[in-house]
């Protein structure tokens, strides 16, 4: 098994947050204890509910925020107490695409000027022949012909231009791990297969890993070696087959939500009744945070908030009180 | 008002009417076709779907039928845009803000971010589109069922942030929100559900589908997700280097795809949906 690149223990962000009227501050758990370990290498995908805390992480892991609680450790070292020399390697290393190209890109530098500020900091090439170098990471995003993207503004490229660029300029460094949130969002599927593809060759030739954010459940379930689902600040279930035997109930429910292209589906035309949940209305700060959502929840699961356990023999971790009887329910024949 | 006969276009029943759209742009030396004679139209009460090449001119069609193209460099705009038979393209300023206000057109952007104030908290920004000179605490009602229909569980909470304490799918629905709040007859929304996770999706393209029936809101949605077009849209249009290569219903489309881009899209799409294969149930 590979040694963790990074390691997070007992993680949380706190925001505060002025209330509405008065000056009360109020306390917003974003990600609220998160114990999770990347390998090296590996390719780990971060799935779940919009607002549950995911961009969050991705901004403690580059180090742009630092946790109110809960220490997040790069190959055993703890992030806090890098000295100067590690911290430089550790920006090197740990690269990033952001969920919001647009705001992520300096909206007055050029693609070229973008790209060969990042080349220069790290030197990574001789000026002789930096150009068809740049060249080279734009085709290989499928900006083709790249001198025709160098000129070019953040505001003169489409969404999806931009997105590509972002993820141009976090490769070039041939980093160890990129940490991508949502970086195929604004690509045709035909674009994004080529990036899918990228990736894969960029892991079989440097080991690269890759923790990548994104809603889209089809391309994780094609390229990542394990998921975390995220809910409300938590990891509520991780593994390495969560999209063909979810164990946590939010997992399904993720996985039914689904739209199929299929111009006689009816998901959205006529949905089916909603089911109440059984809890649906009952108030508990210590019980389940899916409980509100949650079909299958019982007495405990008000009760008792469910910490995050190994199921069964497999490598999948969840955090519900009833995975192994839902999980028996519904095996397949 | 009626109108002459030598400025409509086409059909008079069509709620937007386009034809021979161009959109270019000058960059440095060299001329970006991003819209390169376009046909395109919208009946009433219609949904239609737009897909094509990440920078195939799909934002920047919509863009120009809505008139919303800020300060750019644009080198030609030439065409005929005509909304309810009326020409935008050379509608004076006011009249277009008196369109939009009217309930014309609303519309969704691509990147939130740029479009919501800053300084604003958000249930005071969609208190404002929903009556721009109204009393801002009446609305307070109609904001929380906006927020709610957008996906949201906790509307006063989102109501009451910033945009900047808000993650980016929950930025995308507060400028979902804002746009319903204008009842539009047209709504258009550039990818408009690509930062929500599935079942958030779902709900705010069941409102969407819910206002299109209901209130007979006519919808152009541009999206990467054949799944979105598939279970959303009557039409579709599919955009390649400035054209559009292909126009069917969406049923067409799956079944029949005419164009070589448009097959492939279809294809890669099922092909991604077909991981599911080994369905858990
Ligand atoms: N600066 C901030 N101040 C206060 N609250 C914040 C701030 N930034 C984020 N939050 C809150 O933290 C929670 C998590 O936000 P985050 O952006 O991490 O979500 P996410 O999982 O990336 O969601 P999405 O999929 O919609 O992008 C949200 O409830 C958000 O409102
Ligand atoms: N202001 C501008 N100046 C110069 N070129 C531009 C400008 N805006 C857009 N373009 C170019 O026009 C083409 C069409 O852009 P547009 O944003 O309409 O694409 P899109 O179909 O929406 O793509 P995506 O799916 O990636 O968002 C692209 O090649 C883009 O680089
Ligand atoms: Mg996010
Ligand atoms: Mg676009």
């Amino acid at each position: 098994m590979n040694e963790p690149i990074l390691s997070l223990k007992g993680v949380s962000q706190i925001y505060t947050k002025r209330s509405a009227k008065g000056w009360r501050r109020v306390p917003v758990r974003a990600v609220d204890g998160v114990d999770l370990d990347i390998r090296e290498g590996e390719t780990l995908a971060i799935v779940g509910e919009s607002g549950s805390g995911k961009s969050t992480l991705a901004k403690l892991l580059l180090m742009l925020n630092r946790p109110t609680q809960g220490q997040i450790a790069y190959r055993g070292l703890e992030l806090d107490k890098l000295n100067h020399e590690w911290r430089s390697q550790y920006r090197r290393q740990v690269q990033a695409v952001f969920q919001d190209p647009s705001s992520s890109l300096n909206p007055r530098m050029t693609v070229e000027e973008t790209l060969r500020h990042v080349a220069n900091r790290h030197s990574l090439v001789t000026k002789l022949n930096q150009r068809d170098f740049l060249a080279a990471q734009l085709a290989a995003v499928g900006l083709n012909p790249p001198e025709q993207y160098f000129s070019r503004y953040p505001h003169q490229l489409s969404g999806g231009q931009q997105q590509r660029i972002a993820i141009a300029r976090a490769i070039m460094l041939r980093p160890r791990v990129i940490i991508a949130d949502e970086p195929l969002s604004s690509l045709d599927v035909s674009v994004q297969a080529q990036i899918l593809q990228l990736m894969s060759d960029l892991r079989a030739t440097t080991n690269v890993g890759f923790v990548i954010i994104s809603h889209d459940l089809g391309a994780m379930q094609s390229i990542a070696d394990r998921s975390a689902v995220m809910y409300r600040g938590r990891v509520v279930e991780i593994g390495d087959a969560i999209y063909q035997s979810p164990a946590h109930p939010y997992t399904r429910l993720l996985l039914d939500a689904r739209l199929l292209p299929n111009p006689r589906g009816t998901r959205v035309r006529s949905p089916p009744p909603k089911q109440a949940a059984p809890f649906a209305s009952v108030e508990t700060t210590q019980g389940c945070r899916f409980l509100h959502r949650c079909p299958h929840a019982i007495e405990i699961c008000a009760a008792i908030d469910p910490q995050l356990r190994p199921l069964g023999l497999g490598a999948t971790q969840v955090a519900c009180h009833r995975a192994e009887e839902l999980s028996a329910a519904t095996t397949p024949v | 008002m009626t109108i002459p006969q030598s400025q409509q276009i086409g059909n008079v029943k069509h709620l937007v009417a386009v034809k021979n759209l161009k959109v270019h742009f000058q960059v440095t030396d060299r001329i970006v076709r991003a819209v390169d004679g376009v046909d395109f139209h919208v009946n009433p009460a219609e949904c239609v779907g737009i897909v094509g090449e990440s920078g195939s001119g799909k934002s920047t069609l919509v863009r120009a039928v809505s008139r919303l193209m800020p300060n750019l460099r644009v080198k030609e705009l030439s065409g005929d845009v005509q909304f309810e038979g009326r020409d935008v393209l050379k509608m004076s300023e006011g009249d277009l803000r008196e369109l939009r206000r009217s309930r014309g057109f609303s519309m969704i952007f691509q990147d939130p971010l740029g479009y919501l104030n800053p300084t604003h908290r958000v249930g005071r920004q969609i208190a404002e589109a929903l009556s721009p000179h109204g009393n801002v605490q009446s609305d307070s009602q109609r904001v929380q069922s906006l927020l709610e229909e957008a996906g949201f569980q906790e509307p006063n909470n989102v109501a009451r942030s910033f945009p900047h304490e808000l993650s980016g799918g929950m930025r995308q629905r507060v400028m979902i929100a804002i746009a319903l709040a204008r009842d539009p007859k047209l709504l258009f929304a550039d990818e408009p559900t690509t930062a929500l996770d599935s079942t958030v999706q779902l709900q705010v393209l069941q409102t969407l589908y819910r206002l299109h029936k209901e209130r007979n809101m006519a919808v152009v949605i541009i999206t990467h997700d054949l799944g979105v077009v598939a279970e959303l849209c009557d039409r579709v249009y599919v955009m390649q280097t400035g054209k559009v290569v292909e126009t069917a219903d969406s049923v067409d489309l799956f079944e029949r795809p005419k164009h070589t881009y448009s097959a492939r899209l279809v294809e890669l799409s099922a092909h991604r949906s077909s991981f599911r294969g080994a369905q858990y149930e």
